[in-house]
Formats: C-alpha cells, sequence, structure tokens
C-alpha cells in the first residue's frame, strides 16, 4: 500500500490548474493482487466523454439549470436550491457506499463544500446530477482510503473475506428467489454486504456506472469489476433468500 | 471459454461466463437472449440463477432515486457556517 501525495484532494472530479497528475493517492486494492490507483481527479469536464446513459438515468431537474447559473454567480439563494434539489441523492449515495449514517452525512457535507467551490468549472457536458455524483463517488473512496489507512488495510477493507464470500456449488438446486423482493429488502440487503461487493453493486447496478468507469475509479481491471460485481449479486441472492426462508419459518410458528 | 455461438456450454461453463456473458448481453438481459435459450433450457439451476440475478439488478435500477431519510435537518447550517467562514478568509 503506497500513497504518493497525501495532501492530493478530490476537487470534485476536476483537476485543479497546477496539480500535476504524479500528485495523486495511490493505493492496493485490487482483488487479485494487481495494483490500484484511485485517482482523485479521474473526470475532468475537458476529458470525460459523457455517458449517454447516464443522462437517462439522470434527466434535468426542474429549476435546476435557473439555480446552477445563479449559483455560479455567487447567489447564495441558488446554492441553497442545489442542496434541495440534490441532497438526498446526495446523501443515499454516500450511504450505501459507506454504510455509516454520520459518515455519510459528513461526507454530504463535504460534497457540497467542493461543489461550491469547484461549481464554476462544471460546463455541463454531462448532467448536473452525474457530475455531482461523480465529485461524490471520488471523495467517499478518498474517505475510504483515509480510513483503510487508520483502521484496517484497505484490501480487507475492499475485498470481503472468503467468509463473506457467495457460496455457491455449480450445479446446486438453489431455491428461487420469490419474486416479491421489493426495494426496501434490497435495500436492507445492498448494506449488509462486504464494503467491496457494495461498493461495486452501487456504482453498477445503481447508479449506472459501466464497468470501464468503475475500473479507472478503482484502478483495477473491468474483468475484476465485472467479477466483484457478479460476486455481489450472488451475495445478494442468498441473503434475500436467507431472508426469504426465515419470513417463512417465522409465519409458519 | 467456448465461443456461446460456436459450441457447446456445460452448465458448469455457462455459470463461470456469467459475469462476462452479463456485461455482454443487451440490456444486461441474458435470458432474453435467443443465444442462450438452449443451455437455459438444458440447465434449470442456471437458468433459475440468471433470473434471480437479472431480478436482482432490475430492483436495483429503482434504488437510484430515494426513498428513505436525507441528511439531518441541520447539516445545511453547516455548510453554510462552512461556506461564510471560508469566503470571509478569502
Amino acid at each position: 500500500m503506497q500513497i504518493l501525495g497525501s495532501d492530493a484532494v478530490l476537487y470534485g472530479g476536476v483537476q485543479p490548474a497546477g496539480l500535476s497528475k504524479e500528485r495523486r493517492l495511490t493505493i492496493s486494492v485490487c482483488q487479485t493482487g494487481v495494483a490500484m490507483e484511485v485517482q482523485g481527479y479521474g473526470m475532468t469536464q475537458n476529458n470525460t466523454t459523457p455517458v449517454a446513459g447516464h443522462f437517462k438515468r439522470n434527466p434535468p431537474i426542474a429549476g435546476e439549470a435557473d439555480a446552477l447559473e445563479r449559483a455560479k454567480n455567487g447567489d447564495p439563494d441558488a446554492f441553497s436550491k442545489l442542496y434541495a434539489l440534490h441532497k438526498r441523492r446526495v446523501y443515499t449515495l454516500c450511504l450505501r457506499m459507506l454504510g455509516n449514517v454520520s459518515e455519510a452525512e459528513d461526507m454530504t457535507q463535504e460534497a457540497f463544500l467542493h461543489l461550491y467551490r469547484k461549481l464554476g468549472s462544471f460546463r455541463g457536458e454531462s448532467a448536473f446530477s452525474t457530475w455531482l455524483h461523480r465529485l461524490t463517488v471520488n471523495l467517499v473512496l478518498m474517505h475510504l482510503r483515509k480510513k483503510g489507512l487508520q483502521l484496517v488495510s484497505l484490501e480487507e477493507t475492499i475485498n470481503p473475506s472468503e467468509e463473506d464470500a457467495p457460496k455457491r456449488d455449480f450445479g446446486s438446486r438453489d431455491p428461487r428467489l420469490s419474486g416479491s423482493v421489493d426495494r426496501v429488502a434490497l435495500e436492507r440487503a445492498v448494506a449488509t454486504l462486504p464494503p467491496g461487493y457494495r461498493l461495486v453493486f452501487v456504482l453498477h447496478d445503481v447508479e449506472g456506472y459501466e464497468h470501464n468507469e468503475i475500473a479507472e475509479m478503482l484502478e483495477c481491471s473491468t474483468g475484476n469489476s465485472k467479477s466483484q460485481l457478479h460476486k455481489a449479486r450472488l451475495k445478494l441472492r442468498e441473503i434475500l433468500r436467507q431472508n426469504e426462508h426465515a419470513a417463512l419459518v417465522q409465519e409458519s410458528k | 471459454m467456448p465461443e456461446h455461438d460456436e459450441k457447446r456450454w456445460t452448465c458448469e461453463e455457462f455459470e463461470k461466463a456469467l459475469p462476462e456473458l452479463f456485461e455482454r448481453a443487451e440490456g444486461g438481459k441474458l435470458s432474453a437472449d435467443p443465444r442462450f435459450a438452449e443451455i437455459l433450457r438444458d440447465c434449470p439451476q442456471a437458468a433459475e440463477l440468471v433470473r434471480d440475478l437479472e431480478y436482482i439488478a432490475e430492483t436495483a435500477r429503482m434504488l437510484l432515486e430515494p426513498e428513505g431519510e436525507g441528511p439531518s435537518s441541520d447539516l445545511w447550517g453547516k455548510i453554510e457556517r462552512e461556506i461564510t467562514s471560508k469566503d470571509s478568509i478569502q
């Protein structure tokens, strides 16, 4: 595990002028043992091709464009409006990635403070919410790396242990899901996923990032991202089936 | 990994290849791809697995719009104070 330029800060995924690419935080987190660099400013408005899927999934919100323009011109009420429009999604994204209410709140605060400082660099080449979410994701990843350094090795944080890995024998007959899994049940199950699985699942299946984008963010191979996602879905299936079984047992009592 | 449109898969090969196959499938919907109809028919446990994983992925899309609690009501006040204090320093 290696840190280069520990003062590197995620400026909303926008590389600040004068901050060289070498001054980035580098850390090994790849499950396959391949060193992954999480770049603090992986998304710039200059070199990022907007992803069509993100426009579809993040359509403009009524009143957002006007508030955005006014906030760029320093109108504090307009920034307050942007906060009101996006606070729940930013907070929920933080909560899903971190699994901790207090940390999610802190990162929401950080995200909006970064947004305030970097709003002028948003040029509308992607949906605003897509840009804001990428800023948030970068901040959370940076936070996780810092936390990993202080608490446990990041490899443990990102990569689940064998115990946490989904258990599956090829060819085994598993009871299928009932088809009545609702968003609340899934949300609860996602919250119990090991952090590494949860990150990739939330980024891909919920937020709609492509594997190549996730691989870029986590600096691992797209194959690793696909594999982590598959394991996350298998683990969710296992958790959901266990929950369904427990509910059935409870009902039969 | 056999090419799915050239060779026959075993159930195990098919399940092992699922991470890649899901990525290639149109809309992530492997079960709707006619190229896999035969293997899914021949491997009922793999078919159930595919069905469940597709279902999980579909349900996950509903999570994008949050329904739960937002941040605490005093968070905006904290952000505002930070902005004001930093603006006054600059």
